[in-house]
């Protein structure tokens, strides 16, 4: 296989320092490259870079090919790498920071609008009615329309009720999904949500230079 | 005994035959589980947002009233756990509270309901309900979020409850090296091939074992091992045809329960064999 060089020009360190600020950030920086969580994943031999790969993607700040991979979109969430990392990296919740800021740089497909479309559902009704969800995603990807009669045989056996189901009073989620409103904020705990003054923390102003050099690019 | 209880969402869809075997079952052993009013979904492993996920779970524990609280669901019972342990961060719980109605002051105790059992109640507890001994070999198949990323309960790498459940109802319990490998459920909508990829080696390893059934503990696990075993085998050409059945059917049948009110007519694969050998109706 013909080895890549890694141009220092194809090097995004304010996509690094990003990452490395949420809340899994802090050590992973001490990846070792054991490969345990790549020998763990279940679904490893379909993805772009292994999990191993994709955190000393993130520490040499290969922005682009780590945003677009599919890596962090066909994880299953199984946790057997983050069990298992002997440096306590977390690859799985890795992953699931990096959804967001994948989201927010423009990536779409077809994971992210499931998850998108889920989402919707909770802000809304409170539950997640496997009928809507299904339906809703079946516009959004044609190709579902095969799945059809596996919906027809779940009806038949009473499992896949129309009826949408939805919490009585669904007044207090509006708060909570506020609560990940906020542009700046990636998976951050450090700031109120009322987000019109900011306080010129350092970090804050750290971050902020962040988001500038980001937009800049 | 007496819990809080959070069905979460499949229980009102796909999994509504595990709804009835645990309600049919717990109600025979006299554990109570008080449904919480007004519960929300968890967020399973699809909103993206931590925070948000972490409140959604937060809200449901405020909910508790000093009870512990049970869910028969791992993806459910992951998000609690998981919830609990980042909302020991005061900063995180305060921000957090400030969307809540009801306050989360950290007391509350997610348990999986076969924590319950296995560990709460206990099984020599449930063996003086076990009325009919089966005599049958299971497969006991934990799946990723009973005990990943943490639980209370069982080993991470290599958990014990199930099999020890399955012993007490008076069933092998089959050696499966694949207890908690991933079954695919979570891509099943989005990555259909790979998902079931993953499921087709599970069923292929649980048949090869020569069980007479898959015993799960997830309607997410029974959803790719049952509802889609058919496909499965079209998609591979293999014959398969191995009935799954939560934890709580197989007590249910060991305690001599009708198999309708466990809901076990309610699969797509069979069980209507599985039935007869162990000499229900």
């Amino acid at each position: 296989m013909k080895k890549e060089s890694i141009l220092p020009e194809s090097r995004d360190t304010a996509f690094r320092d990003q990452v490395l600020k949420t809340h899994v950030g802090e050590k992973i920086l001490t990846c070792m490259q054991c490969g345990t969580c790549a020998g763990s994943c279940p679904v490893s031999h379909e993805m772009d870079y292994t999990p191993r790969q994709l955190v000393r993607m993130v520490q040499l700040g290969l922005k682009k090919e780590v945003l677009s991979s599919n890596t962090i979109w066909i994880c299953t969430t199984c946790f057997s790498c983050s069990v298992r990392c002997p440096r306590g990296i977390h690859p799985t919740e890795l992953m699931e920071a990096l959804k967001p800021i994948a989201v927010a740089e423009g990536i779409t497909n077809k994971n992210a609008k499931f998850d998108n479309i889920f989402s919707n559902i909770i802000k809304n009704s409170g539950r997640a009615s496997e009928f809507l969800l299904i339906s809703r995603y079946s516009l959004a990807e044609p190709g579902m329309i095969k799945q059809l009669p596996f919906g027809l045989s779940m009806m038949t056996k009473g499992k896949l009720p129309l009826s949408i189901d939805r919490m009585e009073n669904t007044g207090e989620l509006e708060a909570i999904f506020k609560l990940g409103e906020p542009k700046k904020e990636i998976n951050g705990i450090k700031e109120k949500e009322t987000g019109k003054e900011k306080e010129p923390e350092p970090a804050k102003t750290e971050e902020n230079k962040t988001a500038e050099a980001e937009t800049k690019k | 005994m007496k819990y809080s209880y959070y069905p979460g969402c499949a229980s009102h869809g796909t999994a509504v035959d595990y709804r009835s075997s645990v309600e049919a079952v717990f109600s025979r052993l006299g554990i109570g589980l008080e449904e919480v009013k007004n519960w929300n979904c968890c967020g399973a492993l699809h909103v993206p947002d931590r925070t948000v996920k972490t409140a959604l779970s937060a809200r449901t524990l405020a909910s508790a009233k000093g009870l512990d609280m049970a869910t028969p669901c791992n993806l459910c019972y992951s998000n609690l756990m998981r919830a609990r342990t980042e909302l020991q961060d005061s900063t995180l719980r305060t921000r957090v509270n400030e969307a809540l109605t009801e306050k989360y002051d950290g007391n509350t105790k997610p348990k999986h309901l076969l924590e319950v059992i296995v560990k709460d109640l206990g099984l020599p507890k449930l063996q003086e309900q076990v009325k009919k001994p089966l005599k049958i070999r299971a497969v006991p198949y934990y799946g990723c979020l009973l005990t990943r990323p943490e639980n209370n309960f069982d080993s991470t790498e290599n958990p014990r409850s199930l099999d020890d459940l399955i012993l007490s109802l008076g069933a092998v319990p089959v050696k499966y090296y694949y207890k908690t490998k991933c079954c695919g459920g979570p891509i099943l909508i989005t990555n259909e091939d790979l998902a079931l990829n993953l499921a087709k080696e599970l069923l292929v390893m649980a048949k090869e074992s020569g069980a007479d059934c898959i015993v799960v503990t997830c309607p997410m696990c029974h959803l790719q091992l049952d509802a889609k075993q058919k496909e499965v085998e079209s998609k591979y050409d293999i014959k398969i045809d191995l009935p799954v059945i939560y934890f709580t059917q197989l007590i249910g049948l060991a305690m001599g329960l009708d198999p309708k009110n466990l809901g076990l007519s309610q699969h797509l694969v069979p069980t209507d064999k599985l039935i007869t050998k162990i000499g229900g109706k």
